[in-house]
C-alpha cells in the first residue's frame, strides 16, 4: 500500500514537473521562433529594397534557402501566389499562417500579428512595402526584447511551480 | 518582287507550333472568371494578338486582324452588346496576377504605362496617373488592360538576312528596322539575333550582346530568357538602354548589340560610343518610312550622320510582319516588295 502511494506521488511530481518544463521550453522556443522570423523579415525586406523582387519570388527564394520551422510556411505561400487561384494575398497568406504555424510556439498575438502584416504586403510602391516591413520588424524587436527580458525568470519560475505543484498535489493526497 | 510574309516561312502555322504554350501563359494572368472564359474559346492562339478589358464594357479580342467580343458563353460575336462586361474587380483581380502580387516591383514599367510577362507580352495598362513635380510618379485605379500576345516566330528572318550580312568584313551592317506598331519589327529583331548568333549559311556565329529594356526580346523570367535568342547572346533584362549599351561593351564585348525602339537623345550618344567601339549595332525604331524617321529630331540626325547602313522597313498593308523595302546607307532601295 506504501508502495503504490510513493509510486503514485512520484507520478504526480514527474508528470507536473515536465509540464513546468514544458511551458518553460514553449516561451523559449517562442523566442526562438520570432527571432528567426525576424531573420526571414530581413531577408524579405533585403530582397524588395535590392532586387525589387516581386513577393512569389521572394518568398520561394526564402523557402529554398531556408530550412527552419517557417520553411512549410514561406512554401505553402510562394505555391499557393503561382496558382493565381482567385485569393488575394492576404487571404493567401492568412491561410498559410493559420494553417502551416501549428509546429511552432508562436502565440495567438503573434499569428494575429503575421496575418496584419500580411494584409499590407503588395499595396502600394516599394517605399510603402519597405515601411510596412520596417513596421513589422520593429513590433518583432519589441516582442523579442520584452520576453528576452523576462524568459529566464519565467522559465524558471515555470519549472519550479511544476516540480511544486505536483509536491503540493501529492501532500494533499497523501 | 513578292513582299515576305515573315510567318509564312514556317512549315506550319505558328499557331499549331505554340499555341498551346502561349494559351497558359496568357491565360494565367486573368481572373477565375475571364480565365474560364477565354479558355473555353475555341480558336488559334497563335492567331490571336491583343486581348482588351475595359471597364464596364464588353471584353473584345483582336484575332486574324479583326475585332470580336467574346460572350458569356465563350464564343465569339460581332455585336458589343453580347460581350462580357468587365467589372472592376475582374480588372482588380486581374492587376494582381499580372504584377504578381506586387504592383511595386513593376513602378517602372507602370511609370511607362505597360508590363511585359512571363513569355514577353506586353500588358498596356491606363487608369489615373499619379503625378509628382511634373513627373509621373504612378496610376492608380487602373481601369484598361490590353494585352499585347507575343509571337517568337523562328525563321521570320530569313529573307532580311542575306541583305543584313556584310561578307567582305564578316560581319554585319548597321542595321534600322522601321515600322509602325504592331508589324512585327521586335519579333524580326528577335530572330535576327537568334540567327547572328547560332550562325547562319551567310555568317558564322557572332557575339551579341541584347539590351532588353522592356523585357520583350528575351522575355527573361527570373533571369533566363523565354524567347531564344541564340547561343552567344548575353542579355542585360530591363536596363535603360543607353546605360546597357556601354556597360555591355564594357563587361561582354560583344561585336554587334541589338536594342529595341530607340529615339531618345541618351540613345544617340550610346550609339555613338558602340560604333566608335566597332560592335555593330541593330536597333528598330517606330515610323513608317526613312523619310519619316529623317523628320523626327533626334533620330533624322543619325539618318543625317549615314550611321546607319541598312534600313529594314516592315508594314501590315496585307499582313503582319510584311518586308515593304530595304535600303542602303543612302536610303537606295536594294529590296522592294511592291508596296
Amino acid at each position: 500500500m506504501q508502495i503504490t502511494k510513493v509510486v503514485g506521488c512520484i507520478l504526480i511530481i514527474l508528470s507536473s514537473a515536465l509540464m513546468g518544463f514544458y511551458y518553460s521550453g514553449e516561451l523559449k522556443s517562442r523566442v526562438n521562433n520570432l527571432k528567426e522570423l525576424r531573420k526571414l523579415i530581413v531577408l524579405l525586406r533585403g530582397d524588395i529594397r535590392y532586387g525589387n523582387t516581386p513577393l512569389p519570388e521572394a518568398i520561394c527564394a526564402i523557402a529554398r534557402r531556408h530550412e527552419g520551422v517557417f520553411k512549410g510556411f514561406f512554401a505553402r505561400v510562394s505555391e499557393k501566389l503561382g496558382e493565381n487561384s482567385g485569393s488575394t494575398f492576404a487571404q493567401v497568406w492568412a491561410e498559410a499562417v493559420n494553417g502551416e504555424l501549428i509546429q511552432t510556439s508562436l502565440n495567438r498575438k503573434d499569428k494575429s500579428g503575421l496575418v496584419q502584416f500580411g494584409e499590407n504586403l503588395g499595396y502600394l510602391d516599394k517605399e510603402m512595402q519597405l515601411n510596412t516591413l520596417d513596421l513589422y520588424l520593429s513590433q518583432l524587436e519589441d516582442e523579442i526584447s520584452d520576453l528576452s527580458k523576462t524568459v529566464k525568470e519565467k522559465s524558471y519560475l515555470y519549472s519550479t511551480l511544476g516540480i511544486m505543484a505536483g509536491i503540493f498535489i501529492s501532500i494533499i493526497l497523501i | 518582287m513578292e513582299g515576305i510574309y515573315c510567318f509564312k516561312k514556317l512549315d506550319k502555322p505558328w499557331g499549331e507550333i505554340c499555341s498551346m504554350k502561349t494559351k497558359d501563359e496568357v491565360l494565367k494572368i486573368f481572373s477565375l472568371k475571364l480565365r474560364a472564359i477565354l479558355g473555353r474559346l475555341e480558336i488559334d492562339f497563335g492567331g490571336l494578338q491583343e486581348i482588351r478589358l475595359r471597364i464596364n464594357s464588353p471584353l473584345a479580342i483582336s484575332y486574324n486582324n479583326r475585332e470580336y467580343f467574346v460572350t458569356e458563353n465563350a464564343s465569339l460575336a460581332d455585336n458589343p452588346s453580347d460581350g462580357v462586361i468587365i467589372s472592376k474587380n475582374e480588372i482588380r483581380e486581374t492587376m494582381e496576377y499580372i504584377s504578381n502580387y506586387s504592383m511595386y516591383a513593376f513602378e517602372e514599367e507602370i511609370r511607362q504605362g505597360f508590363i511585359t510577362i512571363s513569355g514577353g507580352h506586353r500588358i498596356g495598362i491606363t487608369g489615373k496617373t499619379i503625378i509628382q513635380d511634373d513627373a509621373i510618379k504612378g496610376m492608380k485605379h487602373i481601369s484598361y488592360i490590353n494585352v499585347r500576345l507575343a509571337h517568337q516566330v523562328k525563321g521570320c528572318a530569313d529573307e532580311v538576312l542575306p541583305y543584313l550580312v556584310d561578307e567582305k568584313n564578316r560581319c554585319i551592317y548597321h542595321t534600322l528596322i522601321i515600322s509602325p506598331p504592331k508589324c512585327g519589327k521586335t519579333t524580326l529583331l528577335r530572330d535576327i539575333i537568334r540567327q547572328i548568333s547560332d550562325g547562319s549559311r551567310y555568317l558564322p556565329g557572332i557575339n551579341v550582346g541584347v539590351v532588353d529594356e522592356r523585357s520583350e526580346i528575351g522575355a527573361c523570367y527570373m533571369g533566363v530568357p523565354q524567347n531564344e535568342l541564340g547561343i552567344r547572346t548575353d542579355i542585360l533584362d530591363c536596363c535603360p538602354k543607353a546605360k546597357g549599351m556601354m556597360m555591355l561593351i564594357r563587361s561582354m564585348s560583344p561585336q554587334v548589340i541589338a536594342v529595341d525602339e530607340i529615339g531618345s537623345r541618351e540613345d544617340l550618344e550610346a550609339i555613338s560610343h558602340v560604333i566608335s567601339c566597332g560592335c555593330k549595332l541593330i536597333a528598330t525604331v517606330h515610323g513608317s518610312s526613312i523619310e519619316d524617321i529623317r523628320s523626327k529630331p533626334v533620330l533624322g540626325e543619325l539618318l543625317q550622320n549615314r550611321v546607319f547602313e541598312r534600313y529594314v522597313i516592315l508594314n501590315n498593308i496585307k499582313r503582319i510582319g510584311h518586308l515593304s523595302e530595304i535600303c542602303d546607307t543612302s536610303g537606295n532601295r536594294i529590296y522592294y516588295s511592291g508596296y
